[in-house]
């Protein structure tokens, strides 16, 4: 038994089990950093500048976060009152219906196995591809080149994705979710090391003087002399002019930027596994908001110091072979591998990049696999979906269903151009104005849930945590309307027809996925529909 | 309420509905929910594995005519009686107990001994639990279930009297206990943990106990294990390894999980091969899994959310169907 607080005590408590110490803010913040792919979404803004001239990435930044800010104390909210594993899933189906909750974890997981495809290929142009091409670059080796252009290729793209999906699930089945930590660790350090401490220091030392001159040999190397003017041609020839600042461009661009803030809140899928106070959730959701701001405001200088908008746009405009990158054009990482002037530095920045996407698969493949547990769980899913492999403890079933859909999403990204890119983006996004719903009724669907908890205020006559479930709203709302808006979204209205109806129909399969699932274990005797039904406390 | 229907292939006898539950950790409203599910789902029997009592007193200290409370890190200072209702319900929904004291008293407190305040947390919290026991006497009445009740690992000396004592629910801890055509051997104590809890045994002691109850079972295909502690390594007791200052010791960004139920009662699992167990302990290992031919299920506890996981299980014959609800 002791006391706890200074001076007066605030509360006594007795020796019993469970009373253990708050997780450290610095491993839920660790794991929202990583998961919320900061490196590569900078690569995606600067590949895609191009569809956005005269967007300031300054200002989509910050818009961008603004939009997901409240959204991010919403989950941390959520997750203090609902401390079970499963994020949305749980707190959609105890606030709305488990219909409800089931169709947008569904769609979420659809999208993410959807998405990890762009990782996959990513992986192999971005990062193996890019590596090759880089040693090619500094050396003038046509092997090297040979080699990274390979992974370029369709195959290349799909060999690859599928061999780092294939190693992602053989860490599981080997070691489990222990070996994939350490492995996390190990990787996170090379990640940030590479992808973002490397290129901000090589920003400092560099000038772009400097960078045009390293770009002209590399490319030569490559084989195109005087690179910088032949990209200048090329884009000049395919209509490239200099754009000064453009509002309406900027706020588009954040639909490249939502991929960060919309989904720095994937601490809320296994954060309520472990005792947390309430500063927790608030400092390692709202607070990696808070931290990727800070850490693109040194990046984007650092890099534009080099790289400038006209640079960008350039590079995004013109033929990639009119100026020696035949296989396509460079990302972030490439181009300040070649401002460092060094095949080492280099290949620190590149591979701990690529180190970013691989950490990604499993990751994901993890979270989806919670999901499933969840749903088979809750007997909608059949129980082999949960069975849990007793030497690695792997939700092995799980892992390898998640992994055929990902391998047919790398092959779909590898060989078609069904999706776009950021396509996705729509999807995902779904679920978080739902769980915003959530918030808003909470209080009203589970009164003593919200009472009981230390949210329980209410600002004018209103509960707060309808109130941020309002912002949340708005602001998840206004990145879909961006989304829908935007032609470079890859999931407008205007320039995508068909998105926002595939987007509902994986909500129709799922809803129809539930209520069959219900209908069958009805016929065996079990009633779905009492599992998050409120027992009566009078 | 037809929760479980007609079907499967066994012999046609009414199936006897039983709903389980654990770890409420003092959550008043937690055990009135586990009361009516009694009546909410039909069940004959009800089981409460364990832990029943708080962890933590909150003191409501005399100021100014009022009283002054610190909850969730911050001060209040309330004087109406309904407010200060209002805010003992709070706590109490928290799994906690709110108690009025003065200043002086509070002082006094702080500076017992550890022992010395072990037995006053015990004196608070009996006052509320035998409320609780009344309670289930009124809610009970008239339904024809039989309540089985026992204490878990953190329950302090006093709960098993207080359970013996009452009318309303049965007591169950360490004894063989028989109801429509089944039996259920039953131990409250947990292996050895790092928070020294006041009912805790070795190994040795656990299996030696049960097994003594077992083989008094008349039927063990229709036996019921109630454990609470769950069998080690089963998924059902995977828990954050702690260190030496119980602190959560991280592996990369996420909690190190071990397991952490009892080698005992995996062994006496794997051995008598009980038509079911069930367990609790491990709030964060909500599960079901088989052993053998056992179906072994820790619905896991919410507890401070309000809302009870408990589950619903239909037994015929030799067969068992389960489903967990968070209600």
């Amino acid at each position: 038994m002791s006391t706890e607080s200074g001076g007066s005590p605030a509360l006594f408590t007795r020796k019993a089990t469970g009373l253990v110490r708050e997780a450290k803010t610095r491993d839920a913040l660790f794991y929202n950093l990583l998961w919320s792919s900061v490196a590569l979404t900078f690569a995606f803004y600067w590949l895609f500048f191009a569809f956005y001239p005269g967007a300031n990435p300054y200002v989509g930044i910050l818009i961008a976060a603004g939009l997901g800010l409240p959204g991010s104390f919403l989950y941390a909210m959520l997750t203090q009152i609902m401390p079970r594993t499963g994020g949305d899933y749980v707190f959609n189906s105890r606030a709305l219906h488990p219909s409800v909750g089931f169709a947008g974890n569904f769609s979420y997981c659809f999208w993410l196995a959807i998405v990890i495809g762009v990782y996959t290929t990513y992986f192999a142009a971005y990062g193996m591809g890019a590596w090759g091409r880089m040693m090619s670059g500094f050396t003038g080796s046509s092997g090297w080149l040979s080699f990274g252009d390979w992974f370029s290729t369709d195959w290349g793209l799909f060999i690859t994705g599928t061999v780092a999906l294939l190693l992602s699930a053989a860490l599981f089945i080997r070691g489990g979710t222990r070996l994939f930590f350490k492995v996390q660790a190990i990787g996170f350090l090379i990640y940030v090391g590479g992808a973002f401490l490397l290129p901000i220091l090589v920003g400092l030392f560099q000038d772009q003087a400097g960078f045009l001159h390293a770009f002209n040999d590399y490319a030569a190397n490559l084989g195109v002399d005087h690179a910088t003017e032949a990209l200048a041609k090329s884009a000049t020839d395919a209509g490239y002019a200099h754009s000064g600042f453009d509002f309406e461009m900027t706020v588009k661009s954040v639909s490249i930027f939502w991929f960060i803030f919309g989904f720095i809140y994937s601490s809320n899928y296994f954060a309520g596994e472990i005792r947390v106070t309430r500063g927790t959730h608030l400092k390692s959701m709202p607070g990696a908001v808070l931290l990727v701001v800070a850490a693109l405001l040194v990046l984007l200088p650092s890099f534009l110091g080099l790289v400038d908008y006209d640079l960008n746009g350039m590079l995004g405009f013109a033929d990639p072979a009119a100026y020696g990158f035949t296989a396509g054009a460079p990302a972030y990482p490439e181009l300040m591998a070649i401002a460092s002037n060094s095949p080492v530095f280099g290949t620190i920045i590149i591979l701990g990049f690529a180190v970013g996407l691989l950490l990604w698969l499993p990751q994901t493949l993890l979270l989806v696999s919670r999901s499933m547990f969840a749903w088979s769980f809750d007997r909608i899913m059949p129980e082999k979906l949960s069975y849990v492999e007793p030497r690695s403890r792997s939700p092995l079933v799980a892992i390898g269903v998640m992994l055929l859909l990902s391998i047919g999403s790398t092959a779909i990204y590898a060989f078609t151009d069904w999706f776009s890119a950021v396509a996705v983006l729509l999807g995902l996004s779904l679920t978080l104005l739902i769980t915003a719903v959530s918030g808003i009724v909470l209080p009203f669907r589970q009164p003593a849930m919200v009472e009981g908890s230390p949210y329980n205020r209410k600002v004018l006559g209103v509960p707060l945590i309808s109130l941020v479930g309002v912002l949340a709203l708005l602001g998840f709302g206004c990145a879909i309307g961006i989304i829908l808006w935007d032609e470079g979204s890859g999931a407008s209205l205007s320039a995508n027809p068909g998105k926002l109806e595939l987007a509902l129909l994986v909500y129709v399969v799922a809803f129809a996925i539930y209520w069959v699932a219900r209908a069958v274990r009805k016929s065996q005797g079990i009633d779905l529909s009492l599992s998050h039904r409120e027992l009566p406390p009078e | 309420m037809g929760l479980f229907g007609r079907g499967g292939k066994g012999p046609k006898e009414k199936p006897v509905r039983l709903f389980y539950a654990s770890d409420i950790h003092g959550t008043e409203v937690l055990w009135r929910k586990f009361l009516n599910a009694a009546r909410s789902y039909d069940s004959e029997i009800l089981v409460m594995g364990g832990d029943l009592t708080g962890k933590a007193v909150i003191p409501l200290v005399e100021k100014d005519g009022g009283y002054e409370i610190e909850l969730f890190g911050e001060k209040q200072w309330v004087s109406e009686e309904e407010q200060i209702a209002e805010l003992e319900r709070q706590v109490r929904g928290k799994g906690m107990y709110p108690h009025r004291m003065s200043s002086q008293e509070v002082e006094r407190v702080a500076a017992l001994t550890e022992d010395e305040r072990e037995e006053w947390f015990a004196e608070v919290m009996l006052e509320t639990f035998n409320q609780w026991l009344d309670l289930a006497g009124e809610r009970l009445e008239g339904t024809g279930a039989r309540c089985f009740v026992m204490p878990g690992n953190d329950d302090p000396p006093g709960v098993e009297e207080a359970i013996v004592a009452a009318e309303g629910v049965e007591s169950c801890d360490g004894e063989l206990v028989e109801f429509n055509g089944y039996s259920m051997v039953s131990l409250g104590y947990s292996n050895l943990t790092p928070f020294d809890s006041p009912r805790e045994l070795p190994e040795d002691e656990i299996y030696r106990r049960v097994s003594a109850l077992a083989d008094t079972a008349p039927d063990i295909s229709r036996c019921i294990f109630n454990l609470h502690v769950p069998p080690y390594d089963s998924q059902l007791d995977t828990a954050p390894e702690l260190d030496e200052n119980l602190a959560v010791v991280m592996a990369g960004s996420e909690p190190k999980q071990i397991p952490v139920g009892s080698t005992a009662v995996r062994e006496l699992i794997d051995e008598y091969q009980p038509l079911l167990s069930l367990h609790g302990h491990v709030h964060e290992s909500a599960g079901a899994t088989r052993i053998g031919r056992t179906l072994a299920i820790n619905p896991g506890s919410d507890y401070h959310t309000g809302r009870i996981s408990g589950c619903l299980l239909a037994l015929r014959g030799d067969d068992v169907k389960h489903q967990f609800i968070n209600g």
